[in-house]
């Protein structure tokens, strides 16, 4: 028998030997009614519902405002402006290419919004979360209409009333919608792939110490090469997470989708492929270290002491892609995103933000699998070494001599 | 002909090999014993290729011992191990086909080897749910199941009833009959001694004793056992050539080298009393085990 139909049949050893635990297929089933019910209740408490609970003024204290304007603004307006969003810093822009400039301003010089009065109101994509920008736009408008019906004349009050709203315009081309979903997408992005990055690393290193523990592995190494072996378990576990992950989140995913997929913005679907992509290279990668480490002990309680090196690499690049959300076109970013440990943290959040060339992703896939690969020379030679040393924990040197 | 030459083997200063010799012919059912420590398990390990010798080469047929023809041995280590929680059949079917068997063959062999073993009520059970003597069966099947060309079995008596000794036994030997080398270790030596054709005796990563069981009986230290009325210490003063080496129940064994003549013996205890009984003997295996290993005997 070859390498592949022997590797395929140890992998899929491993799925049938977690899909026949209750413990993991009731864990994975419960999880996912959870999700599921978690995505489906803001259809239930009719957050979406545009009469619903979330919209109207809140009354938190808000910073001034600086607030650009192409023309003249009038008294009423203003005080009709600051009586919707709070005190407002003027800044008079000539046109709308200045306006353009001001709004995507990082720093002190940034406006939130500007009004062409009588006309429209601009906004910029909104570069964090945090930021009220778009919403601060949208009041604006709507206190400008008021403005405008204060000093209407009684003959246009039937017109201005039939627009309750100046047209609130984007300027830039995020629309504010699909800005906040990618935001929200490299937060859920980053935080998913650390947890499944952990749990499947701790999967690995307890099948191979159970595997060590009970001693099978003197029958299983007399008869195949031990990278074999090796190879074949990480492929079955990365099966198992895959459809473990799926198994979690497409049923709330098409709740989502069912009750409010007009509200999920075009072109976002593409980085839920991406996040899957990055969770099959972030896995080769620290499966490959999982492994290698779980070789050197043969009792479960030792399990996460041996593991430590892998889980400091994996929270290392978390935080680091933690970091790139705010800053995804910096510098920072794009070294993370070539660096293979915070690689499949920091060129989703880019994917996601920034919108990185296609070679990038390619090259940074690439130097994450390379390392992978070189790595796994480096863990089967360790789990050669390790994994027939029952008892006491191996030392890392002696297991790679050994090997 | 699988042919081990010269192997040394040793771990962190600790010999466990120091040059060991083993052939065993097509057909030969070899009997591996030794003592606790003198290199039995590592001798095997490096025969099916897990522990790589530091020196000396393990042949098969004249060559190398590669993936295929690993897959053509059937190994019952001594640390035994199974997968806890897989169920007997599945576990068996898996490993037959590990070595190669195609999923009809080996769905076919594992039955056939639940059915021999008396295990068919258990088939679906975990094999954590099994007696340690049941588990032991399972181990024995897994080493057979796919019908190998070379067992190598590290005391595979241990842990079993009588009732499955028994088929083991018809096992090895048939599969020997079949022109099939089987090597497997014990300290059972009376059942060695009933069982295998030939024995190696293993000491300090030696082989120290290696031939026919019938014929090393022949050639080894006679036993004279004699016993005598009465509390004399009359084996205090033998003749050169010969050495108590039991006393039991009166009864006082006494190993002959080659050209002693037992009625010397015999003489020496006449004086000393009536004779109860004397009985002349080849030895037993585990008596040449002992003459073997025991340092002071100078072997």
């Amino acid at each position: 028998m070859n390498a592949p139909r022997t590797v395929w049949l140890i992998a899929t050893r491993e799925v049938r030997q977690r899909l026949r635990s209750r413990l993991f297929v009731g864990a994975t089933v419960i999880l996912s009614v959870l999700l599921t019910t978690l995505a489906s209740l803001p259809a239930v408490l009719g957050v979406f519902d545009p009469a619903g609970p979330s919209e109207g003024p809140d009354d938190e204290e808000v910073e001034t405002l600086r607030l650009g304007v192409i023309g003249e603004l009038t008294g009423t307006d203003r005080a009709v402006v600051e009586a919707a969003v709070g005190a407002v810093e003027v800044v008079p822009l000539s046109d709308v290419e200045a306006a353009r400039a001001a709004l995507e301003a990082t720093g002190p010089e940034r406006v939130t919004a500007v009004v062409v009065p009588g006309e429209r109101v601009l906004t910029a994509p909104s570069p964090s979360l945090f930021d009220l920008g778009p919403a601060a736009a949208g009041r604006i408008g709507e206190a400008l209409a008021l403005a405008e019906l204060l000093d209407a004349d009684p003959d246009r009050v039937g017109e201005v009333l039939a627009r309750p709203s100046l047209p609130v315009e984007q300027v830039g081309e995020v629309a504010p919608a699909e800005a906040q979903a990618r935001l929200a997408i490299a937060y859920v992005g980053v935080a998913f792939l650390f947890a499944v990055l952990i749990m499947y690393a701790s999967m690995i290193i307890n099948g191979v110490i159970e595997e060590k523990g009970s001693r099978v592995v003197e029958l299983l190494v007399a008869t195949v090469p031990v990278r074999w072996l090796m190879t074949g378990k990480l492929l079955g576990l990365g099966i198992v997470g895959f459809l473990q992950t799926l198994t979690l989140f497409t049923p709330a995913l098409l709740v989502l989708v069912v009750t409010a997929g007009d509200r999920i913005p075009a072109g976002v679907g593409g980085l839920g492929v991406a996040i899957a992509g990055w969770f099959v290279v972030g896995y080769a990668l620290y499966a490959v270290i999982a492994a290698g480490l779980g070789s050197l002990v043969s009792r479960p309680e030792e399990a996460q002491a041996v593991l430590t090196p892998a889980n400091v690499l994996m929270i290392g690049g978390y935080l680091v892609g933690f970091l790139a959300i705010n800053v995804p076109t910096s510098a920072f970013a794009v070294a993370a995103s070539f660096v293979p440990f915070s690689a499949p943290y920091a060129m989703l959040v880019r994917q996601t933000l920034a919108d990185p060339a296609w070679w990038e992703v390619a090259l940074s896939a690439l130097l994450t699998l390379g390392t992978a690969a070189a790595l796994t020379v480096v863990a089967a030679r360790i789990y050669e070494g390790g994994i027939l040393r029952t008892g006491a924990r191996v030392r890392l040197s002696e297991a790679w001599r050994a090997g | 002909m699988l042919v081990l030459d010269q192997l040394e083997r040793s771990f962190g200063g600790v010999v466990a090999l120091a040059g060991l010799d083993l052939r065993v012919a097509p057909g030969e059912l070899c009997g591996f014993v030794g003592p606790n420590g003198a290199g039995k398990t590592t001798a095997m390990r490096c025969a099916v290729g897990v522990t790589t010798p530091d020196a000396g080469t393990v042949t098969w047929d004249g060559a190398v011992i590669d993936l295929e023809r690993r897959r053509r041995i059937g190994y019952m280590p001594e640390e035994r191990g199974l997968y806890p929680r897989m169920p007997v059949l599945e576990q068996l079917v898996y490993l037959a086909r590990l070595h190669g068997l195609s999923a009809a063959a080996a769905a076919a062999n594992a039955a056939a080897w639940i059915e021999r073993l008396g295990l068919a009520d258990r088939a679906d059970s975990a094999v954590e749910e099994l007696s340690l003597g049941n588990q032991q069966r399972v181990q024995l099947a897994a080493a057979l199941v796919h019908d190998p060309a070379l067992p190598l079995l590290g005391e595979p008596v241990s842990g079993l009833d009588p009732l499955a000794v028994d088929v083991m036994a018809e096992v090895l030997l048939e599969r020997a009959r079949a022109g099939v080398a089987v090597v497997f270790s014990s300290h059972q030596l009376e059942l060695v001694e009933g069982l295998c054709e030939t024995v190696a005796v293993v000491n300090a990563g030696r082989v120290v004793l290696r031939g026919d069981v019938r014929s090393l009986q022949r050639t080894g230290d006679r036993r004279l056992r004699v016993e005598v009325a009465g509390h004399a210490m009359w084996w205090t003063s033998l003749p050169p050539g010969t050495e108590v080496v039991a006393r039991r129940d009166g009864e006082v064994t006494v190993a002959l080298a080659d050209g002693v003549d037992p009625a010397e013996v015999i003489a020496v205890a006449r004086r000393a009393g009536a004779l109860l009984h004397v009985r002349l003997e080849q030895p037993r295996l585990s008596e040449l085990f002992r003459d073997a290993v025991d340092q002071r005997v100078g072997r």
